[in-house]
């Protein structure tokens, strides 16, 4: 593309494939402002940028000069950020257009979209289940075909689980690869933004744009852009490991199958796999379930109804303001999170949580540097424990719906970057296979994934 | 009744530093703004908003800490200190907590009941600035103001080491001072860059155990401090003469009525639960980087006050009347460079430089050459001492050059013993009587002769010359 | 490893946050189940003397002291749900009473 008139026909395309999917409940701009937006924004938008004209949703919690940014929550209703999330400005300046904002569960916290205060996301194969979450509106808009690429959060999971539940691509980059200025803060020695997109061609596009040097951002690398590699011909040379601690002996065996097939076909490609251990993995969820919950305390302390977003009134003095805006502004799940955050570094238990969860995190980070210090160079492992849920299943025990995060939160822990590619149906369902790389090297897990894609039939029964 | 009890004060008070920029944004740091006028997404607290640290401001502390003698160490991390107030937007400010910059330093101060006395710096380190609430502007709100929000700050944190109000204000007077020295901070408590809060408690003479301590903010000047701590101190003492206990509770004073009373208990306000700043990597200095700091701290008031009793041969008292502030040292220094006697020019710093400076605010009006000229003046009789203030003053106002302001003020003085002969003798021929008495004996009318040859001339003889014309005179 | 209705309490005022009396047994019954979850990595002994691990950068890079503010598009007035003279307005304080400044 490097004409107006395409961009301009792009724009209005996206406009219609968004306002088309409406039902699905995953995009949270009104249609008539996105539309007029889209349409301004193209032809404001640089001929020359390498993403012209390609219509990009971005998550709730991203913040843009367009549109609201609620991050899925009562207490950011209606609020409108005075400026753009450094990742939204480089895809501005690359040409590409800002397709609305997705819904999530609220501040990223959740695993199926449905602890949005703006109604759950519905699945765009079966209305009866859940994308995943938190990223489940991007997911959705990808798997409907409306845009061809979204930005979502990562912070345990969360773009690569909806990805395989929707049958998409989803990247978590290395931790300091993208800028998080300007993502709304949940955990923050694990939030990235992620991308999830059609295709790992598609998926990775965007992720290059995004990706480099802030000076804005304490924690962002000093780095280029990612480069993108080209497509394999072949895996000869790759070393891939599988860990068996992600391969117990419950695992849904549909899902086992379409991970054996998926193996079966990185050996085809050339590539050596060989079994590994991570020993910690079981305690990597607990561990998380500490560590983000702390952060998230601390993190939403800022949202009070002070200095914006609205106010839940009638209230005398501060503290009462404060506390009726918490109180009714966050909903049930935040409230747990920041509660029992809040707990854990509380005087008396800083020490047996979360002093004690960091340093269960040093040692979960070590497994993945010792499998990598023996020659392995990727992990491969099921990015999910089953395909999308039916919504409401898991919302009686909050611990349960953190179990669908198993797979996935150890990258976090790690700061590792990791892919979710699709590798099968089940029931008709997506399910995802999971390749977690070295820290910066994406692109060895792009080559990797490239090759996955190309091979696997991802439309077929496991 | 008070020599029975102890008094026991630590002082933490929070400086900040001079840098142009905020903290951990590029805002200005500037005192006096417009209200919210420098403001960002970060020091807003706005969603999605990161710090980055200043660098200067990293050097100034790194430099407070040397001044200080603390030991600074190479990695130190910063630290969320969690709590809900108006002017905190974040709900958190970031600060240092259990690896802070620097810690083990100490301060030397003169005691005015135990002479030299060594406070402890158990720790000094690096935090942000809340910004400011204003209870009284509109009726029923708090008005907040962000402005301040993100200013750097130091902490400095003694141990309990005072044992009289006295003494906690001469420490941090001194504190002020080395910091004033070193160019880290302004130190002026009218405008806020410089605030303290204090730990008091008492305890029975001869008792080693620690008293409970209550919490004394809102002290608002130097004066105020003396005020507010020997307040709590009478406070703590009646409540345990009386059989009572003291409670462990944070105490406002309040400076129309002099007196203190508890700020309403805050409940779990004190359960922080400081972690390490997730968004803020550890913060890790080279030993050059240190070392470059030990470099540009100066020499320090009490090393400058040993070296001027040594160098120039000044009382102690005077010596530290002119290292009170280090431009005057400088000055002073730069006057006895450019000639002048040490000691005349240490009378002359303390007495008409120190007064013209007080009244105006460009400081130091004469240049040290200048000064040194005018006393080299008065040295070499050309000028008397009271013509030479008149001099001074002159230059001061409207600059020149001293001789030629003096001749221009026709304030030269004689010293032509031809003509100073001829006043002479028209004094003595007017003063018969006088001369008698003093050829009988009463030789202190030599004086009044001076004075009156001083009259004759208008001013304009050397009296030291006169004298001895006089002497001569009156010996024939 | 139970949660009372009372440290409920105690850390909804922590974290300035209401919670109904209605609320507090679910919450309370929730966060016990929670940490009684992740209270399991306490039985890895191995971790004692381990540094803990963050990712990113070593050690923090600095910003040159110079004022050069982030661009806000619309400033505090158009943020603030009540402004006045150039101030944010809150309720006024009850509970807090630290004088001016």
């Amino acid at each position: 593309m490097s004409d107006p008139s395409e961009a301009l026909a792009s724009a209005k395309g996206a406009a219609d494939r968004i306002v088309k999917v409406k039902r699905l409940n995953a995009c949270l701009t009104p249609i008539k402002e996105l539309r007029k937006s889209l349409v301004a924004q193209a032809s404001a938008a640089h001929p020359s940028g390498v993403l012209y004209g390609m219509p990009v949703a971005v998550k709730d919690n991203i913040c843009t000069l367009e549109f609201t940014t609620s991050c899925g929550s009562r207490i950011l209703e209606g609020y409108r950020s005075p400026y753009d999330a450094t990742a939204v400005a480089k895809l501005r300046a690359a040409g590409a257009l800002i397709a609305g904002k997705t819904n999530c569960d609220e501040f990223g916290m959740g695993s199926s979209t449905e602890h949005s205060a703006y109604g759950r996301s519905l699945h765009p194969f079966d209305k009866t289940r859940v994308p995943g979450g938190s990223s489940g509106g991007s997911a959705v808009l990808v798997a409907a075909g409306a845009v061809p690429a979204a930005l979502g959060s990562e912070t345990g999971g969360s773009v690569r689980q909806p990805a395989s539940l929707c049958g998409v691509v989803g990247i978590k980059p290395t931790y300091g690869r993208v800028s998080r200025y300007g993502l709304v803060a949940f955990g923050s020695s694990l939030d990235q933004i992620g991308v999830l997109g059609r295709s790992v061609h598609d998926a990775a596009r965007v992720l290059s744009v995004i990706s480099g040097r802030d000076p804005k951002d304490s924690t962002c690398e000093e780095r280029d852009s990612l480069r993108l590699p080209t497509v394999p011909e072949s895996l000869q040379g790759f070393v891939i490991g599988v860990p068996k601690e992600y391969f117990p002996q419950e695992l849904d065996p549909a899902v086992r199958r379409a991970c054996d097939r998926a193996i079966r076909l990185l050996r085809e490609l050339g590539a050596a796999v060989r079994e590994v251990s991570l020993p910690h993995t079981v305690y990597a969820v607990a561990t998380y379930y500490i560590i983000a919950p702390a952060e998230a305390s601390s993190n939403l302390a800022r949202y009070d109804g002070a200095r914006y977003g609205p106010r839940f009134d009638g209230s005398e003095d501060v503290r009462a303001l404060y506390r009726t805006t918490r109180g009714e502004g966050f909903g049930p799940e935040v409230r747990r999170r920041v509660l029992v955050g809040t707990y854990v570094l509380s005087s008396g238990y800083y020490d047996a949580y979360y002093r004690k969860a960091q340093q269960m995190r040093a040692l979960i980070a070590q497994d993945f540097r010792n499998v990598f210090d023996r020659g392995v160079d990727l992990l491969f492992t099921p990015t999910t424990p089953t395909p999308a849920f039916k919504a409401g299943e898991k919302l009686n025990d909050p611990v349960a719906m953190y179990l669908s995060d198993i797979f996935t939160v150890t990258a976090n822990l790690a700061g590792l970057p990791a892919i979710s590619v699709p590798i099968g149906r089940i029931r008709g369902l997506p399910v995802g296979g999971q390749l977690i790389g070295q820290a910066f090297l994406e692109d060895e897990m792009l080559e990797a994934a490239y090759a996955l894609e190309r091979a696997v039939p991802a439309g077929e029964e496991a | 009744m008070a020599s029975a009890w102890e008094t026991v004060i630590g002082l933490e008070t929070h400086v900040q530093l001079r840098t142009v920029s905020k903290m951990f944004c590029g805002c200005s740091a500037a005192f006096g703004a417009p209200p919210n006028s420098n403001v960002c997404p970060v020091c807003l607290g706005l969603p999605g908003a990161l710090p980055v640290p200043n660098e200067q401001a990293l050097k100034l502390a790194v430099r407070a800490a040397l001044g200080l003698g603390c030991t600074v160490h190479p990695r130190s991390v910063f630290a969320r200190k969690n709590y809900f107030y108006p002017d905190l937007p974040k709900g958190y400010q970031i600060s240092q907590f259990e690896q802070p910059l620097a810690t083990a330093g100490s301060l030397s101060y003169l005691s005015p009941d135990r002479g030299v006395a060594t406070a402890t710096i158990q720790r000094l380190h690096i935090e942000e600035d809340a910004g400011k609430s204003l209870h009284d502007r509109f009726p029923k709100q708090t008005a907040i103001d962000l402005n301040r929000c993100g200013v750097p700050l130091i902490e400095v944190v003694t141990g309990p080491d005072f044992r009289s109000p006295h003494e906690a204000r001469t420490y941090l007077l001194t504190l002020k001072q080395v910091l004033e020295y070193a160019g880290i901070s302004d130190c002026d408590m009218e405008k806020g860059s410089l605030r303290v809060d204090a730990n008091v408690s008492v305890r029975r003479a001869g008792e080693t155990t620690l008293g409970t301590k209550t919490e004394v903010k809102n002290i608002n000047s130097f004066a105020y401090v003396e005020k507010a701590l020997s307040v709590e101190r009478d406070r703590q003492i009646a409540v345990l003469e009386g059989g009572g206990t003291v409670a462990q509770q944070t105490m406002l004073y309040d400076s129309k009525t002099n007196s203190v009373r508890p700020q309403r208990s805050k409940e779990e306000s004190h359960d922080y639960r400081y972690f390490p700043d997730p968004d803020l990597p550890p913060l890790v200095l080279t030993e050059e980087s240190i070392a470059e700091q030990q470099t540009l701290l100066p020499e320090l008031p009490a090393k400058k006050r040993e070296r001027f009793v040594e160098k120039y041969a000044l009382s102690v008292t005077d010596a530290a009347v002119l290292t009170a502030d280090r431009a005057v040292a400088d000055y002073y220094e730069a006057v006895v460079h450019a000639g002048a006697e040490a000691k005349t020019a240490a009378n002359w710093v303390m007495t008409e430089v120190l007064e013209d400076a007080k009244d105006h605010a460009d400081g130091l009006r004469v240049a040290p050459g200048a000064l040194a000229n005018l006393i080299g003046l008065v040295r070499g009789g050309t000028l008397s001492h009271q013509a030479a203030k008149r001099v001074f003053a002159e230059v001061a106002e409207r600059g020149g050059e001293p001789r030629n302001v003096a001749e221009a003020l026709g304030l030269v003085q004689v010293a032509d013993t031809g003509v100073l002969a001829g006043w002479v003798s028209e004094v003595l021929g007017t003063h018969t009587t006088e001369v008698t008495r003093y050829k009988q004996g009463e030789t202190r009318l030599l004086q009044f002769f001076v004075g009156q040859v001083m009259k004759a001339s208008r001013g304009k003889a050397d009296p030291k010359l006169a004298q001895r014309v006089l002497e001569e005179k009156l010996a024939s | 490893m139970s949660v009372t209705h009372d440290e409920v309490r105690r850390i909804a005022r922590l974290a300035e946050l209401d919670v109904g009396e209605e609320a507090l047994p679910l919450l309370a019954e929730q966060m016990s189940r929670i940490l009684e979850y992740v209270a399991q990595i306490n039985a890895v002994p191995a971790s004692e003397g381990v540094k803990p691990f963050v990712p990113g950068p070593d050690a923090v890079r600095f910003r040159p002291d110079e004022v050069r503010p982030a661009p806000l598009a619309f400033g505090p007035a158009e943020l603030a749900p009540a402004f006045r003279d150039g101030f944010f307005l809150v309720p006024k304080l009850g509970q807090f009473e630290q004088e001016e400044g």
